[in-house]
């Protein structure tokens, strides 16, 4: 099998279809995280599917065909991007006859840069990933097989490896979802190539690509949108829209509201995303495609239906989708030996802890202490063997220690850290290839005792020689320093705790903060020897969290 | 005749390629889908807007190149009757190679009198450089070519890179790096030190608190594992962080005296590109790596 014409590349795109037919429903499982979308397995089946009643006399009329096919019927961003794939291929292949491997090999590439455009913003560790090194590793294959071959086991090999450049697939302990599609489709995609007839479905209904064809349009027709009643009630009368609407479209640009010769489609685009999340765009025509997930639909459909009518609309409640799943062993990654549950209040510190690998960062601090029950669930959020915790604040320290003694589905270690510093050095001490659990633990709880912490406050009370309305300095239970600014009194703080003879001076501001620019030019003039480093940190009751190390 | 090869991920830039005869095969990064060839897309590297960009926020990737753009460069000079010694940069942090072997399998083929050498300088931007322009200096000097790959059997591994890394984010999401801990991310604060092991691959080799501490590092590993390194070339490459590789090169000079040149080096945009802005490292002739 050395060319490839009209009808064995519409076998290929059907041999693919099926394969994703018979595995869609692992598919659908992996799409767990960050945010519950449409089922991945499902759209891009739908995808593809709309691109398997193609025809075409050429191979370049079959490409495009089997494109316009997935175009119009890309679903959820997992589709809209094989869409864009199959439209870089046929892109690619038009104008050639017989496509040799080189020929294909070349298309392929297109399908790759084609599908890069499908996104505002391309991410990796997703299906892009997965499709680009797939086809970069198979360039240059002598033939049709090994050049299959050599996709996808370099397309297995990226999957693989989404977890590390996607935190949120690490934390779900999947690999990318659109990514696992697009591998079967590929597999489905050889075997048509070798002759070798459908993969026969699992237990989901579907067998081989004639009869999905049809069971597709059956499904659709009996919308397997449609949710179940368990899960309705997955949002209730006191529930909270947390996640949006995932809302997509078709619209017809009309002549009668613009002039489709000279209209710039960015005008759409440009509002969209300043009105919504995850937007994917793009214009076919006059057919403009929209992929968008806003708290308002309503407000969405309106403006754009100013521009044109449209063609298909589909609006679906994000949290509904959210559903257990059980997954194929393939791509399970099981539990996790090691997580960690940090407390932090503040967008920045949060996302800090976030970044520095805290798995979940409970929301708590000085004044508002989480209840056990938080930490109970942020443990089985977290689903590891073990589990560290770093409690940050002397009044949080035992609460945490009693959801330890409560909870018994995983080994729970807490770290005695008493402040946001102690627990920001321990984490970022945190080697899970250090040893086993205990000599981990030890590890992080000299890590924390090697921080001096100092916190800045508003006095609420006169005190002592401290009056109301003053900044104080504070290390431990000990007031160090007052003064009427904050950075008066942080500048003050740092000389009682000899930032001198630290390496490295590191300032949480907090959301109240003055002048953290003239404070940062302070310190650094006053410790030439020491590195120091601003933060915001967003936290709420102190101005200035200091840290030293 | 023998014609000379080296890769733009060994921070040669087109003026000194040319001083040795080396041809440069370009290494390309990607950012938002648009492939970049460095000296092929751009005459002169924008160092500093290069690494702005990363600074913002954008995270570029690197590709390998394909077989048949190794034949574009290495078919004229078969067809021309010339060999080839390529002097490139780590095998083992690539796949870009295989491609290579392949493209080379099939000149060698069509071309069988003709010879294919190389040099895997195990390592990438500035002791790839140091290595290169060393092989150059030797060619320079009439050495043979079996004198240079003799001399490249040992020497190779005689040159010794330690580095640190601003923001381990790059690292992280390139995967390149062995031995960093498992969650280690933005340290803020920490950094990591790396060195280029013998098996011409980025391994941490513990972290250091703050900047001056890390650049101690980098000086004492000069003094631990130094050797005759005043008569080879003593390079510091950082990526767009000339003013702290100056304070490394002072302390440099503090510590071993100034009877020696030491040269700057602004690390390339694909090597730049996994490693990140404001890193520093230095490159000397030691005892090992």
């Amino acid at each position: 099998m050395d060319r490839i014409d009209a009808n064995l590349y519409l076998n290929l795109v059907r041999g693919g279809a099926a394969a994703l037919a018979a595995h869609r429903q692992t598919v659908n499982d992996l799409n767990v995280f960050p945010i519950p979308d449409g089922d991945t397995g499902d759209n891009m089946y739908m995808t593809i599917q709309a691109g398997c009643s193609a025809a075409g006399n050429t191979l370049s009329e079959a490409a495009k065909s089997v494109s316009t096919g997935m175009l119009m019927g890309a679903r959820g961003n997992s589709g809209v991007i094989l869409s864009r794939i199959f439209a870089g291929l046929a892109k690619g292949l038009a104008d050639v006859p017989e496509a040799d491997v080189d020929a294909f090999s070349r298309a392929m590439l297109a399908g790759v840069e084609e599908s890069y455009h499908a996104v505002a913003e391309p991410v990796e560790g997703t299906i892009l990933t997965v499709f680009r090194e797939g086809a970069q590793a198979a360039a240059g294959s002598k033939d049709l097989g090994e050049y299959f071959d050599l996709l996808i086991s370099a397309m297995d090999l990226s999957l693989e490896h989404t977890p590390e450049q996607l935190d949120v697939l690490k934390k779900a302990g999947v690999v990318d979802s659109g990514g696992a599609g697009l591998l079967y489709i590929a597999e489905g995609m050889r075997d048509a190539l070798h002759g070798k007839s459908p993969v026969v479905a699992g237990d989901d209904g579907f067998n081989g690509a004639g009869d999905a064809a049809q069971n597709s349009a059956t499904n659709t027709m009996a919308g397997h949108h449609q949710p179940s009643a368990e899960m309705l009630n997955a949002f209730t009368e006191d529930s909270v829209l947390e996640f949006g609407y995932c809302t997509e479209f078709l619209l017809r640009l009309q002549r009668a509201k613009v002039d489709l010769e000279t209209f710039d489609e960015t005008v759409i685009s440009d509002w969209l995303s300043q009105n919504g999340d995850s937007l994917v765009f793009f214009r076919d025509g006059s057919i403009i495609k929209v992929h968008v997930h806003t708290r308002t639909p309503g407000e969405i459909l309106n403006h754009c239906q100013q521009y044109g009518e449209f063609l298909t609309i589909k609006v679906e409640n994000m949290t509904l989708q959210h559903h257990e799943n059980h997954m194929d062993e393939r791509f399970k990654k099981g539990r996790k030996a090691y997580g960690v549950v940090t407390v932090a209040s503040g967008a920045g510190l949060a996302g800090t802890f976030r970044e520095l690998g805290a798995d979940e960062v409970i929301e708590g601090g000085q004044t508002m202490n989480p209840p056990v029950q938080r930490f109970i669930e942020a443990f089985d959020a977290v689903n590891a063997e073990t589990v560290f915790v770093l409690p940050n604040n002397a009044n949080i320290l035992l609460t945490a220690r009693q959801a330890a003694e409560i909870y018994d589905k995983a080994d729970i270690r807490v770290i005695p850290c008493k402040t946001l510093g102690e627990g920001y050095y321990a984490l970022a001490n945190l080697d899970t290839e250090a040893g086993d659990a205990s000599a981990i633990e030890t590890a992080l709880t000299e890590a924390a005792g090697e921080v001096t912490t100092g916190l800045v406050s508003r006095a609420i009370r006169d005190s002592g020689t401290v009056h109301e309305g003053e900044y104080v300095g504070i290390s431990g239970k000990d007031i160090l320093a007052s003064d009427e600014t904050p950075e008066k009194a942080l500048l003050a703080l740092s000389e009682a705790l000899e930032a001198g003879s630290s390496d490295v001076i590191l300032v949480f501001a907090g959301a109240d903060a003055r002048d953290p620019d003239a404070l940062q030019a302070a310190l650094e003039s006053k410790y030439p020897r020491a590195e120091v480093i601003l933060q915001a940190g967003g936290q709420p009751v102190y101005e200035y969290i200091l840290v030293l190390f | 005749m023998l014609r000379l090869f080296t890769d733009t991920d060994t921070d040669i830039t087109p003026a000194v390629a040319a001083e040795y005869g080396y041809r440069l095969i370009s290494m390309p990064y990607s950012v938002d889908a648009k492939t970049v060839y460095p000296y092929v897309d751009f005459d002169e590297f924008e160092s500093k807007k290069f690494y702005d960009m990363l600074r913002s926020g954008v995270l570029p990737t690197t590709s390998a190149i394909s077989k048949d753009r190794y034949i574009e460069y290495f078919e004229p000079e078969f067809a021309a009757g010339n060999d080839i010694l390529y002097v490139h940069f780590s095998r083992a942090m690539t796949i870009t190679f295989n491609a290579m072997d392949q493209a080379v399998a099939e000149l060698k083929s069509k071309y069988p009198g003709r010879k294919f050498y190389e040099i895997d300088t195990k390592g990438i931007t500035t002791i790839s450089y140091t290595i290169v322009r060393e092989v150059g200096d030797l060619l320079k000097a009439g050495k043979s070519l079996e004198e240079v790959l003799k001399w490249a059997e040992t020497e190779v591994d005689k040159f010794a890179m330690y580095f640190f890394a601003d923001d381990l984010k790059f690292f992280r999401r390139s995967g390149r790096v062995s031995g960093l801990a498992a969650t280690m991310g933005t340290l803020i604060g920490i950094r990591p030190i790396i060195y280029m092991s013998q098996e011409g691959k980025m391994v941490s080799c513990g972290k250091e608190k703050g900047r001056l501490k890390a650049m101690e590092h980098l000086v004492q590993q000069v003094a631990d594992l130094g050797d005759d390194f005043k008569s080879h070339r003593f390079v510091i490459g950082h990526t767009d962080a000339f003013e702290l590789a100056q304070e490394v090169g002072k302390m440099i000079r503090e510590r071993f005296g100034d009877d020696f040149p030491i040269e700057y080096v602004v690390a390339n945009p694909t090597a730049g590109s996994h490693a990140g802005p404001n890193g520093v490292g230095v490159c000397f002739h030691a005892k090992h790596r």
